[in-house]
């Protein structure tokens, strides 16, 4: 993609139409991208807190004060007090300097990133299903001359206008397009079937081929089938797993691997993961580290608006009695403002390096423009923080960064090949060669009873939909608005309740009971009611202590079976 | 309208000497990508030929940038001073637009010069010169001719300033304005008198361009317009259509003819600014009211008002032409495949 300056700001951005993936397509977000480089809302220089204000000071300053601050943690409380944030919105080069920088210098464990809540899980199973990094199981321009293709979640079709375009090729070919989406009465054309389950469920669903239509079950279970999914909406690793064992019954080979395509709102979810912004052995997770017993007293956060992402209460109490946060951040957010130390760094249109978007393909960043105000890019903040703790932390290029991740990562060992990584596209990474047994995984959702309504509680990426990129756009702001709480109900199940548009409704599961206005929502099936799971305090209430998920160390809030009367 | 001819070899002379008085824009490569930029360094010529290759960005975007600063506005003890940003000095001058482009500036103008003047767009417009060149060759997305913009332009209904066509080693000059004359007058050593033969050959060659363009026909306008003007297309076909739709804004985005925008404001402190930006009959956000309702919340629905637009002849006769060019942009735009050329077709098909 090009940004395009009239000398002095951003003015407009434009696709590259002969890129391999966006041929010159873009979603709504892509064609607006340019707007937050043009926002007030820039941090402009550090920020130490002083009292209940920021206030500005020097770079000398703001790094002193960090490293006292950080000095003080490790001697008081030793090394595994501090914990360290990476973010899927910086490029690889930074991650993998933050990860570095993290073990080394500071000596700490517990790194992850702020994708814990949203991404983890789906990546977790994917490592442990391919052993480790797995490189690429899909290209997007290859989804097009796929025979079958599951896709879960309107989203991603909608909101990645590459990967639409090709499943309506797909359509237009002749091939099986199907979608499954619990929150959808209505398909659009060019899917072929729709199945009203939630990932949770399909793997049950699947299981039992007898219940499926037998079109459907001719599509799947086949080798060549795609399977195209949000990894930001996959809530348990086990619940991902066991879908793929249901659908490719057969542990992958060399040539039959699964056709696996974990989209991503996040621009750098794989390579942030890649680069080891996950806990090392022993580490703690970002959910770890702020569960009420942790011992991290401190936390750095790189490139994200981290209070957007926790998920439950205890979690942001935790955080709001942290002895210390830093934030290295581009914009002022929450979690600057309840930031001890604030520094700002450049956007990401103002850095070099590499990111790798959801199918394993990494990709060049031009800087469209030099660091503006005061900030600093990321490695010049772990080498000043680095010298003022007395250690040696190296100052290398992006180049320099490339050829170590290439030596010590495997699947991005061609990524030191600068003329490569020129090519428009990049550098596609290689298939995984890992041939493991899949590991046994029992879905975890049950039918809801009979006279019961099922309510989900799905990652409406409320913490994506949130970020600056949106926010600080004008377009994109009123494309996405901010969510009121509400329950949303079939119009049908209204009917039946005498419930009108606004008025509360009382629901009741097994474990709790919480009260919300109802919208009336025609994509809504007959008994499903959803509420999106960052309405917390509701949630809470409903669902009583979220679930942990034992394989990615975090927490999530299944669906219900509850029960609903008018208030 | 005065015809000469230039000698391509006098291309660069004649381009150097227009630069002592104009920002010249002209098509540019960078990353294989064409954009129309301030010349910087050589004329590439199949840039500059007969064949329709057109930039991916129309250059709408040099009187109607994708967004500008509308004013700004500081406040200090109490007083608050505004600033509007200030009008280039400097005339700008567009090599090479193609017809369909041309056209396109000319349905902007007309939305944004008459009724109600638009003194940004004025200011950039009233500064701009434009020198295009006919195309003779056309792309594989090409339907300019099914919507009257193009191949070549009609000096009735097109406002450019001069048109080069394309007769191998030279271009015959078509000056359409006093601007387009006094480019010429820059140096009328580096011109010469066109001959019969060549002017025959000017006339061959625009009549071959129609036949080239029409080759396949992409496009069954006419009756597009009648149905849609008579409101007879099928609620469900609009539907399908909008369900192809991923609101993306790219189909208006390099629409040469789309002229929306949207307002935003941005402050900090005691400083600010109101700018605008291009918006998208696309997006669900254009028509949501402030209540949260949206009088066309139904992709369909947006998808039906967008064409309306285009294509119904009450636009027709307030805007003096469809709108549409035919450069299709939108057809590498679109990522549900369905651009102009597929709409029309499917609407004709009911």
């Amino acid at each position: 993609m090009f940004i395009r300056s009239d000398g002095q700001e951003a003015i407009g951005c434009l696709p590259m139409t002969h890129h391999p993936v966006s041929e010159g397509r873009l979603c709504h977000r892509g064609w607006n991208r340019f707007q937050n480089l043009r926002s007030f809302n820039r941090l402009s220089l550090p920020l130490v807190r002083e009292g209940t204000d920021l206030k500005e000071v020097t770079w000398p300053e703001a790094l002193q004060k960090t490293t006292e601050k950080i000095s003080e943690l490790l001697s008081r409380y030793g090394t595994q007090s501090v914990g360290v944030i990476g973010s899927p919105w910086l490029t690889n080069e930074d991650n993998y300097r933050i990860a570095r920088f993290s073990r080394e210098i500071l000596g700490t464990h517990h790194v992850d990133g702020s994708y814990r809540f949203s991404g983890a899980s789906a990546l977790t199973a994917l490592s442990r299903l391919f052993s480790g990094s797995f490189g690429s199981l899909g290209s997007i321009p290859a989804i097009a001359q796929t025979p079958s293709i599951l896709v879960i979640g309107k989203e991603s079709c909608r909101d990645f206008s590459p990967v639409g375009s090709r499943l309506i090729k797909a359509f237009l070919r002749g091939s099986a397009v199907i979608l499954a989406d619990p929150l959808c009465t209505r398909k659009e054309h060019f899917f072929n079937y729709l199945l009203p389950h939630p990932i949770q469920s399909l793997a049950a669903a699947f299981k039992d081929k007898e219940s499926l239509p037998p079109e459907v079950s001719a599509h799947l279970f086949q080798p060549g089938l795609a399977l195209i999914f949000l990894a930001d909406q996959v809530d348990s690793a086990s619940s991902l797993v066991s879908l793929l064992q249901a659908v490719w019954p057969r542990s992958p080979t060399e040539n039959h691997l699964p056709f696996i395509l974990p989209l991503s709102r996040s621009p750098n979810l794989k390579g942030a993961w890649d680069m080891g912004i996950q806990p090392g052995e022993g580490g703690l997770t970002l959910h770890e580290m702020l569960e009420e017993e942790s011992q991290v007293k401190g936390i750095l956060i790189f490139g994200d608006d981290l209070l957007n992402h926790l998920l439950t209460s205890s979690l942001l109490v935790k955080f709001k009695n942290l002895e210390f946060v830093l934030v290295a951040d581009r914009f002022f957010t929450e979690t600057t403002r309840m930031a001890h130390c604030v520094l700002p760094i450049p956007l990401l249109a103002e850095t070099q390096g590499t990111m790798t978007n959801s199918e394993g393909r990494v990709q060049t960043l031009r800087p469209f423009l030099g660091p503006q105000k005061e900030s600093r890019s990321v490695a010049d903040i772990l080498y000043g923080l680095s010298q003022r703790l007395g250690k040696d932390f190296p100052v290398f290029s992006e180049p320099e960064v490339r050829k170590e991740i290439s030596r010590s990562i495997s699947p991005y060992s061609e990524v030191a090949s600068e003329s490569d990584l020129e090519e428009v596209g990049g550098i596609l990474l290689p298939a995984p060669t890992a041939q493991l047994p899949w590991e046994p995984s029992e879905a975890l959702e049950q039918a809801p009873e009979q006279n019961r309504y099922r309510l989900l509680v799905p990652n409406t990426l409320y913490a994506w939909n949130r970020n600056q990129m949106i926010h600080e756009s004008p377009v994109l702001k009123i494309e996405y608005p901010s969510d009121r709480l509400t329950v949303r109900m079939n119009p049908l199940d209204a009917k039946e309740l005498k419930l009108r548009m606004g008025e509360k409704i009382k629901i009741r599961s097994d474990r709790g009971q919480t009260q919300a206005p109802v919208e009336v929502d025609d994509n809504i099936p007959s008994k499903v009611l959803m509420l999106p799971s960052h309405f917390v305090e509701a949630v809470e209430g409903l669902a009583g202590k979220a679930v942990r998920d034992v394989t990615t160390r975090t927490v999530f809030f299944p669906n219900l079976s509850v029960t609903v009367e008018k208030i | 309208m005065e015809r000469v001819v230039l000698h391509k070899s006098n291309l660069k002379p004649w381009v150097d000497r227009i630069h002592r008085g104009f920002h010249v824009f002209v098509p540019s490569r960078v990353r294989g990508e064409i954009f129309f930029l301030p010349q910087a360094g050589p004329l590439e010529s199949d840039l500059l030929s007969g064949i329709a290759t057109l930039p991916y960005l129309p250059p709408k975007d040099i009187v109607f940038p994708q967004s500008e600063t509308l004013f700004s506005f500081t406040r200090d003890a109490g007083d608050i001073a505004f600033s509007v940003p200030e009008r280039a000095s400097r005339k700008r001058l567009i090599l090479g637009i193609r017809s369909c482009d041309t056209v396109g500036l000319h349905w902007l103008d007309h939305f944004y010069l008459t009724n109600f003047l638009d003194f940004y767009y004025h200011d950039r417009r009233d500064n701009l010169t434009l020198v295009s060149i006919a195309c003779n060759q056309p792309m594989k997305n090409c339907f300019c001719i099914c919507c009257e913009g193009g191949p070549f332009l009609d000096p009735e209904k097109a406002a450019f300033d001069i048109q080069l066509v394309d007769l191998d080693e030279h271009y015959l000059v078509e000056c359409n304005s006093e601007k387009g004359k006094r480019l010429v007058d820059l140096d009328r050593n580096l011109f010469s008198l066109p001959d019969p033969a060549m002017v025959e050959a000017r006339d061959q060659l625009e009549e071959k361009s129609r036949t080239l363009f029409l080759q396949e026909p992409t496009s069954y306008m006419s009756a597009a317009i009648r149905r849609i003007t008579s409101n007879s297309v099928p609620p469900e076909v609009w539907t399908e259509l909008g369900e192809r739709c991923f609101d993306d804004g790219g189909c208006t985005f390099v629409c040469p003819c789309c002229s929306c925008f949207g307002v935003g404001y941005s402050s900090k402190g005691e400083t600010g600014c109101h700018y605008r930006f291009w918006d998208s009959c696309d997006y669900s956000g254009f028509t949501r009211e402030v209540s949260g309702h949206n009088p066309r919340a139904e992709k369909g629905e947006r998808f039906k008002r967008r064409f309306f637009h285009k294509l119904s002849y009450q636009y027709i006769k307030r805007d003096g032409r469809i709108g549409c060019v035919g450069c299709g942009r939108c057809i590498t735009a679109c990522p549900g495949e369905v651009g102009m050329p597929a709409v029309v077709e499917r609407l004709r098909r009911g």
